[in-house]
């Protein structure tokens, strides 16, 4: 049975007429101020390439591009290894910890970026627990823990750990665990059955996770301009100083852009082998 | 090698966790500082935020502006899925993804590109320029929480009502958003939430006249260690429990569509 509709409009216009609302707006208030972006950054203030010449060549940039990446991917690299175990529980033993973990997970997860991140600095704060515990343990004068790369890897971490742990989740709860039965009764040591079958058949998890963490990592703003280190800033948070202290926009923009690029450049990769859809689950 | 992702797995899980057992403690201490555990229980902190009007201001614009945004975004992005989900034609791969690109921009870069474009159309520190941004920002999620609700519809509910002779638009009302009623709930509040949380854009962009909640706490916590942060901190905090129960609708209905 063919559907009925109103006959105002031809049938194969409709869908164009009810994107049009929706396209018109994001390109109205997304795409435009997005070209923007892209405009500043090779004529503010005036036209050329020079900016990007200075942001890839000048040794600071080179050293806030490196130190972006490289605190990106170790933030990535301990989100996996905590994930896993933690993924693990909620998808193979279950039960009632399981549900309890998931919640946890879920709940943090659901906790805007400011509040987890302002949780760090009291928790690493001078006059906070680990700083207590570390003075009880004779350590004295404590550490500064805050306004460091370490506060900034560990509320990271704490921040992505729950998004990598959904991506793994999302894989391990599909296998069936008859494969490490039968691993096993092939004589698999319960190592070699986990190398070598169960492992494998989570990579794809590990690979989204990683993917979306990374992405995320190297354009997140609040929380390294919060509680890093204002010496060891990121890309985000060097783009938001040249703005908000330097009104370099024409830098501000061409920083933007390398992350724009960046990002897509990643992300395109990942779409040409594994498919974007799957990354949104 | 059970036991022991079981111990590491229950450790990271406590890691995750502690934030939330530190931050709403902290805002019922009775010290000035960032003592932590408070010397003593209280509700000074949050006699104080509701009689500063420098953060209830910034939490009514936060309530008016996530609204707002709300209701935009939904306007939008229903026709929108409905396009997608049940029409083919020319361009639907490129719009698809063009719809999808606010989620892969970081938004920070965005940032960039509303402060300097709204300064030119005079949105700057307004109600309306927070709302146009943030509606952009929550419309991949919004959108693609109502294509999911709709790929689970039976479209024979509403031929039916169109066949008794209702025109499409009443057929829509009478019978799709009833049915779909929850999938359009979940995915309001997913905007609302977002836009409720949303930090870098407001930043730059709501200033000192519209400022968010997350923007006045950013500035605070920048300034200096004020225990008052808590309090907003937990009203944040209380907004989380309202999409936890939406997730949990989301999972609900996402189980009921796969059927």
């Amino acid at each position: 049975m063919k559907p009925l509709r109103a006959s105002v409009i031809p049938n194969r216009w409709l869908p164009y007429v009810l994107l049009a609302p929706l396209f018109a707006f994001l390109a109205v208030f997304f795409l435009v101020p997005l070209a923007e972006v892209v405009w500043l950054s090779i004529s503010d203030p005036a036209l050329g390439l020079g900016h990007y010449v200075k942001v890839l060549a000048d040794p600071y940039y080179r050293r806030v591009t490196i130190d972006t990446m490289g605190t990106a991917l170790f933030v990535t690299t301990l989100c996996v290894l905590l994930a896993y175990p933690l993924a693990y529980v909620i998808a193979e033993i279950g039960g009632a910890v399981g549900a309890v973990l998931l919640m946890l997970v879920a709940m943090s997860f659901w906790t805007s970026f400011l509040v987890r991140t302002y949780a760090w600095m009291i928790i690493l704060g001078n006059r906070g627990p680990v700083s207590t515990a570390l003075h009880a343990l004779g350590w004295d004068p404590p550490p500064l823990l805050l306004f460091t790369r370490f506060s900034a890897v560990v509320a990271l971490v704490h921040i992505l750990l729950p998004i990598m742990v959904m991506a793994i989740y999302a894989v391990m709860r599909k296998i069936d665990l008859n494969t490490m039965k039968a691993a096993a009764s092939l004589g698999a040591t319960p190592f070699a059955a986990f190398r070598q079958v169960y492992l494998p058949l989570t990579a794809a998890g590990i690979v989204s996770g990683s993917t979306i963490v990374f992405v995320l990592c190297i354009g997140f703003y609040v929380t390294p301009v919060l509680i890093g280190s204002p010496r060891e800033q990121m890309i985000s948070g060097v783009i938001g100083q040249q703005i908000e202290e330097f009104l370099a926009f024409g830098e501000a923009s061409t920083m933007a852009i390398v992350l724009l690029a960046v990002t897509v450049v990643i992300l395109s990769v990942y779409h040409r082998y594994f498919g974007l859809d799957r990354l949104w689950g | 090698m059970r036991t022991t992702f079981l111990i590491v797995g229950v450790l990271v899980a406590i890691f995750v966790a502690l934030p939330i057992f530190i931050v709403l403690p902290m805002s019922f201490s009775t010290s000035l500082s960032l003592e932590f555990p408070p010397p003593g229980y209280g509700i000074r902190h949050y006699v104080q935020f509701f009689h500063d009007p420098t953060w209830v201001g910034p939490l009514v614009n936060s309530f008016v502006i996530a609204a707002g945004t709300t209701v935009l975004t939904m306007l939008l992005v229903t026709p929108a899925a409905f396009a997608m989900v049940r029409h083919d034609f020319r361009g639907r791969g490129f719009i698809n993804l063009l719809l999808l690109t606010p989620l892969i921009v970081p938004h920070i870069v965005m940032a960039v590109g509303y402060f300097t474009y709204f300064a030119r159309l005079h949105l700057l520190q307004t109600y309306v320029g927070v709302m146009l941004a943030h509606a952009c920002l929550t419309s991949p999620v919004a959108f693609l929480t109502i294509a999911a609700g709709l790929k689970g519809f039976d479209r024979n509910y509403e031929r039916a009502a169109q066949s008794l002779g209702a025109p499409p638009l009443v057929a829509f009302f009478v019978v799709t958003f009833p049915i779909l009623r929850i999938a359009f709930l979940v995915s309001g509040l997913l905007a609302f939430v977002h836009s409720f949380d949303e930090t870098t854009v407001a930043l730059f962009i709501s200033g000192r006249d519209v400022a968010t909640l997350p923007k006045r706490m950013f500035d605070a916590i920048r300034l200096q260690a004020d225990p008052v942060i808590s309090v907003a901190s937990s009203l944040l905090f209380g907004v989380v429990l309202i999409v936890f129960a939406a997730a949990m609708l989301r999972q609900y209905l996402g189980q009921r569509g796969a059927r």
